[in-house]
C-alpha cells in the first residue's frame, strides 16, 4: 500500500529529516511509520483528510508533541529530545494565534526578542517583513483592528522574521475566503521563493496542494500513501485512495475480462472498457478504475463516427453543464442511470442538456487499481 | 411609513420594559448602599455624647483620626496585613487555579466547587477551627508538647495568625477569580510562543501573566478590601497586639457607641479602598489585557 519515492539529494541540503516517526494517542496510531526528508528552498505539502495524522506528524517536528520513536533532524541536528524553542522553526497556524495583547509589530518582532537579537537588527528586520507582507501602516494596530488576510500576514511575517530553518504552516489559509485564499496561495509561494526557507505545508485542500508545492505527500490512516512530484501525484496516484483524493475524477468498478499486455478488459455495468493493466492482475480480478475529469472527451452523439482504436466510448444523453468559467463540467447519464463526468473548455460547444452524447477517452490514461 | 410608525410607537414600550428589569435592582442599590454610604458620610461630621448622635457638623472626628497615633497604627496594620495576605494569595492561588484550569479536565467544576467547601459553614465556626489548629491547646501545640518540642508560639494569639486566618479565609476568592481568567486563556498561545524561541517561565511572563493579570487583580481586590476592613479575623486570632482598624471601627459602634468617630474611620476605609481599587486600575489596559482580542 505504502509506497515511498523519497528523493532527498546531499545530506547538506536537507533541511529536514524525519526517519521512522511514529505517535498513538491511545489505541489510535496518528502517525505510524513515517519517513520523509525535505530539500533546502523545497515548497512541500502535506496532504490529507481530517484526522489522518498530518497536523500530529507538524507538531511532531514542532515539538509539541514528542513520538513514540523515530527521530526529527532539522537543519542536520537530531531536535528529537529538544524542546520547541530550540528548534528554529517558524509556524504558521490555522486560526492564526496572534498575541491579542500585543500590536501587529509586537507579534512581528516577538521571535528576535526571544532570540536577544539587538535593537538595531530588530527594526532592521521588521522594516524589511512589513515590505516583504505589505503591512505598512499597521505596526501599531492590534490584530482585533486586524481584518482576516491581514492577520494571516502578520502571523506570516512572525513566522519568517528570524529566518528559521524551516516554516510550518498548518492550514494557514482555511479561515480565509475564497477570494483571498486565491491570493495568498500566490503571496506564500512568493515569500518561499524569495526566501528560500523550506516549508511544510499542511493542508487538506489538494488545490492548494497543486497550487503551491514542489512535491506533496497523501497521507492516510498516519501513513504517506503516496509521495512525490505534484504532477506525478496528480497524473500518476500511487493508490485508489490518492487517485480520489487529488483532482477530481470518475471511478468505475468492475472485474476483468480478459488482460493482454499492458492493457485490461473490464466488465463494467454491463460494457467493456480497456483500462491500464495492475500488476499481476488476472481475469476475474476486481478492478477500481478512476480516470479524471479532464481526461474525459465528451461529442455530439449524431456525430458518433469511430472515436478511433483504443478508445473507450460511452453513448448516453447529457444531463446538465455545469459552467465554471474556464471549465465546464458536463455531467453524462448512460443508460443505466450512472452519470459520468466529462470537464472541458465550454468553447463552441453546441451541446445542450437532453442531447444524445458520447464519452470518450483513450485507453492508456486513467489510473486502475486491484480491488 | 406604516413601517415607521410602527417601529415609533414600540420603542418606548421596550424601553420601558426594560426599565422593570432595571428598576428593582438600581432601587436595592439606591436604598441598601448608597444611604447608608451617605449616611456615614454625613455622620462622620456629626458629635456623639453618651451614646446619642448630635447633628452640629464640627471637623472633630477626623482631628482625632489624623492626631491620635493608636488610628495611624491601627490602618498601618490593618493596611500592611492586607497587602501581606493578598500578596501570599496570589502566590498560593495562582499554580492551585492554574492546575485547575489546565489538567483539571472533567474534574475542573468539582475541584472549582470544592475551593467553596469552607463556606458551607459560618465565618466564626472556620476561625475557631483554627483556633483550635493555633492555639496553646490546639492540635499543632498539642502535638509538639507530647513530643517534648518547643511550642510554636509564633502562631498563637500573634498578628501572624490573623495574616494565616486572613490566608486561609479569602483564598477561595482569588484561585476563583484567577480561575475564571484562567478557562477563557487560549493555551494554544503558549505552544505559539514556545515555537517562537520562548523558555516556559519567558512565554508566562510574556503571555500568560498579562493575558490573565485583569482577573488576578479582581481576585487581588476581592482579598485586599475585605481584608482591609476584617475585624472579627483579628480578633479570634490576632490577640492583644493585633487590633485592627476595622476591630477599633466595630468598637466605636459597640462598646464605646461613639458613631461619629466610627463614621469618619468608615469614611477613611472606604477612602483607602477606593484608592486601592484606583491604583489597581491604572496596571490595567483593556487593550493590553486582550480583552479586545481576537475571539477563538
Amino acid at each position: 500500500m505504502t509506497s515511498w519515492s523519497t528523493e532527498g539529494g546531499s545530506a547538506a541540503s536537507v533541511a529536514l529529516s524525519l526517519r521512522s516517526i511514529r505517535k498513538h494517542f491511545g489505541p489510535v496510531k496518528a502517525v505510524d511509520g513515517v519517513e520523509l526528508h525535505v530539500a533546502q528552498g523545497e515548497f512541500f505539502a502535506l496532504l490529507g483528510p481530517s484526522g489522518s495524522g498530518k497536523t500530529t506528524l507538524l507538531r511532531i517536528i514542532a515539538g509539541l508533541e514528542r513520538p513514540d520513536s523515530g527521530t526529527v533532524v532539522v537543519g542536520g541536528q537530531d531536535v528529537t529530545h529538544q524542546p520547541p524553542y530550540g528548534r528554529r522553526i517558524g509556524m504558521v497556524f490555522q486560526n492564526f494565534l496572534l498575541f491579542p495583547h500585543k500590536t501587529a509589530g509586537e507579534n512581528i518582532i516577538f521571535p528576535l526578542r526571544m532570540q536577544r537579537v539587538p535593537r538595531d537588527e530588530r527594526d532592521e528586520r521588521l522594516a524589511w517583513a512589513l515590505k516583504l507582507l505589505r503591512l505598512d501602516g499597521l505596526v501599531e494596530r492590534y490584530p482585533n483592528e486586524l481584518s482576516g488576510g491581514q492577520q494571516q500576514r502578520v502571523a506570516l511575517a512572525r513566522g519568517l522574521i528570524s529566518r528559521p530553518a524551516l516554516l510550518l504552516l498548518d492550514e494557514p489559509l482555511a479561515n480565509l475566503d475564497r477570494e483571498l485564499r486565491a491570493e495568498m496561495e500566490v503571496e506564500i509561494r512568493r515569500y518561499q521563493r524569495e526566501l528560500q526557507i523550506p516549508f511544510v505545508y499542511v493542508t487538506h485542500n489538494q488545490e492548494e496542494a497543486l497550487t503551491m508545492s514542489d512535491r506533496i505527500a497523501v497521507m492516510r490512516n498516519g501513513v504517506f500513501e503516496q509521495i512525490g512530484p505534484r504532477e506525478e501525484v496528480y497524473t500518476k496516484p500511487a493508490s485508489a485512495f490518492v487517485a480520489s483524493f487529488v483532482g477530481s475524477a470518475n471511478r468505475l468498478e468492475g472485474r476483468v475480462a480478459e488482460v493482454s499486455g499492458s492493457e485490461a478488459c473490464i466488465e463494467w455495468n454491463g460494457t467493456s472498457i480497456l483500462v491500464p493493466r495492475p500488476l499481476d492482475t488476472a481475469p476475474g480480478d476486481r478492478i477500481l478504475f478512476s480516470i479524471k475529469f479532464e481526461d474525459v472527451d465528451i461529442s455530439s452523439g449524431e456525430e458518433g463516427g469511430d472515436p478511433g482504436a483504443g478508445r473507450n466510448r460511452l453513448r448516453g444523453r447529457l444531463r446538465d453543464v455545469i459552467f465554471k468559467g474556464q471549465t465546464a463540467n458536463y455531467i453524462v447519464t448512460l443508460p443505466d442511470g450512472v452519470e459520468i463526468i466529462a470537464s472541458g473548455t465550454p468553447r463552441a460547444q453546441t451541446l445542450r442538456p437532453g442531447d444524445a452524447v458520447v464519452a470518450h477517452w483513450p485507453a492508456t490514461v486513467g489510473a486502475s487499481f486491484k480491488g | 411609513m406604516a413601517a415607521i410608525a410602527q417601529t415609533l410607537r414600540v420603542r418606548p414600550r421596550r424601553d420601558f420594559r426594560f426599565a422593570w428589569l432595571v428598576g428593582p435592582g438600581v432601587a436595592f442599590i439606591v436604598v441598601a448602599l448608597l444611604v447608608p454610604l451617605l449616611a456615614i458620610v454625613v455622620f462622620s461630621f456629626w458629635r456623639t455624647e453618651s451614646y446619642e448622635l448630635y447633628a452640629d457638623w464640627n471637623l472633630g472626628n477626623y482631628r482625632t483620626l489624623l492626631t491620635e497615633p493608636a488610628y495611624h497604627i491601627f490602618l498601618a496594620r490593618s493596611f500592611i496585613g492586607a497587602v501581606a495576605v493578598s500578596a501570599i494569595c496570589l502566590i498560593y492561588a495562582w499554580p492551585v487555579a492554574y492546575f485547575i484550569a489546565r489538567y483539571g479536565g472533567r474534574y475542573r467544576l468539582l475541584l472549582v466547587l470544592m475551593l467553596a467547601a469552607p463556606f458551607f459553614t459560618g465565618v466564626i465556626l472556620r476561625i475557631t477551627a483554627l483556633q483550635g489548629l493555633f492555639g496553646p491547646v490546639g492540635l499543632i501545640n498539642m502535638t509538639l508538647g507530647e513530643l517534648g518540642l518547643p511550642l510554636l508560639t509564633a502562631l498563637m494569639y500573634t498578628q501572624l495568625a490573623a495574616v494565616v486566618g486572613h490566608v486561609y479565609l479569602f483564598m477561595p476568592f482569588m484561585v476563583t477569580a484567577v480561575y475564571l481568567s484562567l478557562v477563557n486563556f487560549d493555551f494554544e498561545l503558549l505552544e505559539v510562543a514556545k515555537i517562537n524561541g520562548a523558555r516556559p517561565w519567558r512565554a508566562f511572563v510574556e503571555i500568560t501573566w498579562p493575558l490573565n493579570w485583569i482577573g488576578t487583580a479582581i481576585g487581588l481586590v476581592l482579598v485586599f478590601i475585605p481584608c482591609l476592613a476584617s475585624a472579627v479575623t483579628p480578633r479570634f486570632l490576632g490577640g492583644p497586639d493585633a487590633t485592627s482598624f476595622g476591630m477599633s471601627l466595630a468598637q466605636q459602634f459597640g462598646e464605646t457607641g461613639t458613631w461619629a468617630l466610627g463614621s469618619a474611620m468608615g469614611v477613611v476605609l472606604f477612602g483607602v479602598s477606593c484608592l486601592a481599587i484606583l491604583g489597581m486600575s491604572y496596571t490595567i489596559n483593556l487593550r493590553r489585557g486582550g480583552f479586545t482580542g481576537t475571539r477563538a
